[in-house]
């Protein structure tokens, strides 16, 4: 999170456009985000600052992927949250990516979806810090409801209904 | 014979009654109570009448001999004089006996003085009681009393009495003149002599018969009595005369009376009268089976009786003889063997028809058959078997015939000592008629004898070139379609793919321009937004199918199946869809489900897509097991009454982009489907008929562990 309360969001993908409008799109939303082509120009980035999550594209320039981003990120971070955004992917991929805590999004990727996953992703993992904050003995319900109000204008504007469908 | 018995006792017979009073002749000769006692008294007699000497001779029919029987006061050496022999025929005394007349001879070489010969023979005034009885004139005695024909010393038996007659003589010395008055005196005492004879010679012959009788009743009763069967003679009232200690075992209450041997006793004996009195109603001589009680052992016991009437001297049945036989064993041993032959004869009945029926199979099975033995030596073949291996009875006449048998016998051999009781295998042969070689495949068979070894094998070949060609050209087919469809899977993937980035681009934009449209502009907008979002359907749709994510594992097809209808549920109510399921029990199929969740969904949609008036959807899934036992397949059968496929579509639906909902559908569900069908080695076939509806069929593999 940075200066202004804002979550800081790290998008990687090598085709300009798509990079280009997702950036455009979360900071509708009101995220911070930086926006990266190669995995290189991201990997500086994430060992220069904090991320709150990670958004990238599996298949990047010449033979690398997401994954060395994220693990990059890691290295600072250890829980920091990340989902890579693919076209295609094995197997193999799959498996990988949910066994080291990676959500996977399948382009195309209806805004809607594209959305409530990454809200859900950055609310995962803050919750519980602000749990520990805020109203003990609250319900869990009750304690999200709570945090949504106190993160203010960034998670206001997080549709809640898909995530919970 | 008593004749024979007569002994030559001269001193006895002198020194008898010294000093008695003389008696007429008459008395005298009646004291003789035996045969052999006429002679000395006759010779005495003879003497008293005056003469100086006297002597009988008798005749020996066996030998044919004449020998002296007894003489008085004649001297012994000169007794000897009178033996000779009947067949001596210048024998003076041999010709007075053959004439059977008495005779005075002056001259003789048996003595010096004068001898009187008088011949005597077995003679009766009357017939003898039997030839009486039996009312006949053929009695010895009385033929020989009457001189009707030539006596023949050599016939002298009797033809009724089978008695033997004697001839004797007597011979007196008389004095040179002798008056015939003293002769006649001399000839009639000794005929007198002669009848006494003949009347004791009979009496003894009756005897010597009575005996001989008593000898035979004892051996026939010895014989009765040795005899294992009962043998019971009864008289006409069917009272016991006598039984053989057998038979007493039935029908005599024995001498410790319990009450039980008694009612045994008394029952047998009621059982035997009853089945006489039957036997002698349906014949003389008859033979009935007639069970009795053993006394002793108390078991019943099957007899066969065999029943004869036995007959007086005159005719009339006086009883019958009854000799039964113990047939228990036998008649069980027969009605075993009855049995027996009934059930070899069912058998046999079987064994025929099974033969017929297999010949009826052999004639109609059109491939060449071969029956071989143990030793893999063709017994048997059907006339295409015959083309290629020639007449089994016969040595192989051509060359392809030797061939083809020795490849057939390896074969055989291999399989016949293997472990296994049917085979399949190729084996390549050449047909004659083909003119080729030809690959057949053996099936073949075991047949065991009783002790479990292979007896016979069965093998029918079958000409697989037809077979083979249809097959290679199914697989080229199959292959080919597989090919074209993974190339257009991969073009379609590649296509998707490369679209897939700026598309993503292009939607996010349109995203992002959504609070900029002027109010204007917002049509076109709308299209630019709706067109965007079909062509991410679309590539989504064409990447899903590339898009594993999930391993395959062993699921129950039917609980996919709910979870789909389940899913779809209110959009098929609000469809005004009737579901109607029906689901099979099935085994787990190796798949992946979120793939068959989306088969299933593509279809469900279809159907639904197909009835916009409202329908019904009809699934069912059942299993269909192989003959193994361990293979099979699951049968998912969708159906719906809606508008159907038009029937030059129905061979393009599964290619991509191919639709029938126009602009509302993209053209790769069906493409999809059938991608992952195969993906699981499945068969996917459709059915339609238009304003009917249409049924698709998958049929997934599984098997049973």
């Amino acid at each position: 999170m940075n200066e202004a309360g804002k979550y800081r969001i790290l998008v990687v993908d090598d085709e300009a456009s798509v990079l280009l409008t997702y950036r455009l799109i979360l900071e509708q939303q009101g995220y911070s985000v930086a926006a990266c082509r190669t995995s290189r120009e991201a990997i500086q980035a994430v060992e220069k600052e904090a991320f709150d999550l990670l958004l990238c594209d599996y298949s990047l320039e010449e033979q690398h992927t997401g994954f060395e981003v994220i693990t990059a990120a890691r290295n600072r971070d250890a829980v920091v949250p990340a989902a890579l955004l693919t076209g295609y992917a094995t197997l193999e991929t799959v498996d990988e990516a949910k066994l080291n805590n990676i959500g996977v999004m399948f382009k195309p990727i209806e805004i809607e979806e594209f959305l409530a996953t990454t809200a859900n992703l950055l609310r995962r993992n803050n919750e519980p810090k602000q749990e520990s904050n805020g109203e003990k003995g609250a319900s869990p319900q009750s304690a999200a409801e709570g945090g949504e109000h106190r993160d203010g204008r960034a998670r206001r504007r997080v549709p809640s209904g898909p995530v919970k469908s | 014979m008593a004749t024979a018995e007569v002994r030559f006792q001269p001193e006895r017979i002198t020194g008898r009654r010294p000093g008695t009073e003389r008696r007429p002749a008459v008395l005298r000769l009646l004291e003789a109570e035996r045969s052999e006692e006429i002679f000395p008294l006759l010779l005495e007699e003879i003497i008293a009448l005056g003469f100086p000497r006297a002597l009988a001779v008798d005749v020996n029919f066996d030998s044919g001999e004449i020998t002296p029987a007894a003489a008085l006061k004649w001297p012994r050496h000169q007794v000897e004089k009178f033996s000779g022999g009947l067949w001596m025929s210048d024998n003076q005394l041999v010709s007075v006996f053959h004439s059977i007349r008495p005779a005075v001879l002056n001259k003789t070489s048996f003595h010096s003085k004068p001898i009187y010969i008088h011949p005597i023979l077995y003679a009766n005034r009357n017939l003898c009681w039997e030839a009486d009885r039996i009312r006949t004139s053929s009695c010895l005695a009385l033929q020989n009393f009457r001189r009707e024909k030539k006596v023949r010393l050599e016939e002298q038996v009797c033809s009724t009495c089978d008695m033997r007659a004697y001839a004797a003589a007597l011979i007196v010395e008389v004095p040179r003149q002798v008056s015939t008055q003293a002769i006649n005196e001399l000839g009639e005492l000794i005929e007198l002599a002669n009848r006494y004879l003949s009347r004791l010679f009979k009496v003894e012959h009756y005897y010597n018969r009575m005996r001989d009788m008593e000898i035979t009743i004892a051996q026939m009763g010895t014989v009765m009595q040795s005899m294992a069967d009962p043998v019971i003679l009864t008289d006409t009232q069917h009272r016991v005369i006598m039984q053989n200690k057998a038979a007493e075992r039935f029908f005599k209450v024995p001498d410790e009376m319990t009450e039980g041997l008694v009612r045994a006793v008394e029952l047998n004996n009621l059982l035997f009268s009853a089945a006489l009195s039957s036997m002698l109603v349906s014949g003389s001589d008859s033979h009935r089976d007639l069970t009795l009680v053993d006394a002793i052992e108390g078991e019943e016991m099957l007899f066969e009786a065999v029943s004869a009437p036995t007959y007086g001297p005159d005719g009339i049945q006086v009883g019958t003889v009854t000799v039964m036989r113990d047939v228990t064993d036998l008649r069980r041993a027969d009605q075993e063997l009855r049995s027996n032959y009934d059930k070899l004869r069912e058998a046999e009945e079987v064994v025929r028809q099974d033969r017929d029926r297999l010949n009826l199979i052999i004639e109609n099975v059109g491939d060449p058959i071969v029956v071989c033995d143990r030793e893999a030596r063709i017994v048997l073949v059907d006339p295409l078997a015959q083309e290629l291996f020639g007449d089994p009875s016969e040595l192989p006449r051509t060359a392809v015939q030797f061939r083809n048998q020795t490849q057939l016998t390896a074969y055989i051999s291999n399989f016949t000592y293997s472990f296994t009781e049917r085979e399949t295998s190729p084996i390549r042969l050449y047909s004659p008629a083909a003119r080729q070689e030809i690959e057949y495949d053996a099936r073949s068979g075991k047949i065991f004898d009783e002790a479990g070894q292979v007896s016979y094998t069965v093998t029918v070949l079958r000409d697989l070139t037809a077979l083979r060609r249809v097959e290679q050209l199914k697989v080229e087919r199959r292959m080919l379609e597989i090919e074209k469809f993974a190339a257009t899977g991969r073009l379609a993937a590649t296509i998707a793919h490369e679209v897939n980035n700026p598309m993503e681009a292009i939607k996010n934009a349109i995203y992002l321009l959504a609070g900029f449209m002027p109010e204007t502009a917002s049509p076109v907008y709308n299209i630019l937004k709706s067109e965007t979002e079909r062509v991410a359907r679309i590539v989504r749709q064409m990447l899903g199918l590339y898009r594993s994510t999930e391993q395959v594992k062993p699921v129950n097809v039917n609980v996919i199946i709910e979870d789909t209808l389940l899913l779809l549920n209110r959009q098929l109510q609000r469809a005004n869809i009737e579901v109607k399921s029906d689901l099979g029990v099935l085994p787990d199929a190796v798949i992946a489900a979120d793939q068959m969740r989306q088969v299933l969904s593509n279809l469900v949609i279809n159907a639904k897509d197909a009835m916009p008036e409202g329908g019904k959807l009809i699934i069912r899934s059942k299993h269909l097991p192989n003959p193994d036992g361990v293979h099979g397949w699951i049968r998912i059968l969708i159906a719906d009454t809606g508008t159907g496929i038009p029937p030059e579509m129905t061979r393009s639906i599964f290619e991509p982009f191919v639709t029938t909902k126009g602009e509302k559908g993209t053209g790769l569900g069906l493409w999809i489907v059938k991608g992952i069908i195969q993906n699981h080695g499945g068969k996917l076939s459709v059915k339609s008929q238009l304003g009917r509806g249409t049924a698709f069929k998958i049929d997934l593999p599984v098997a049973k562990l």
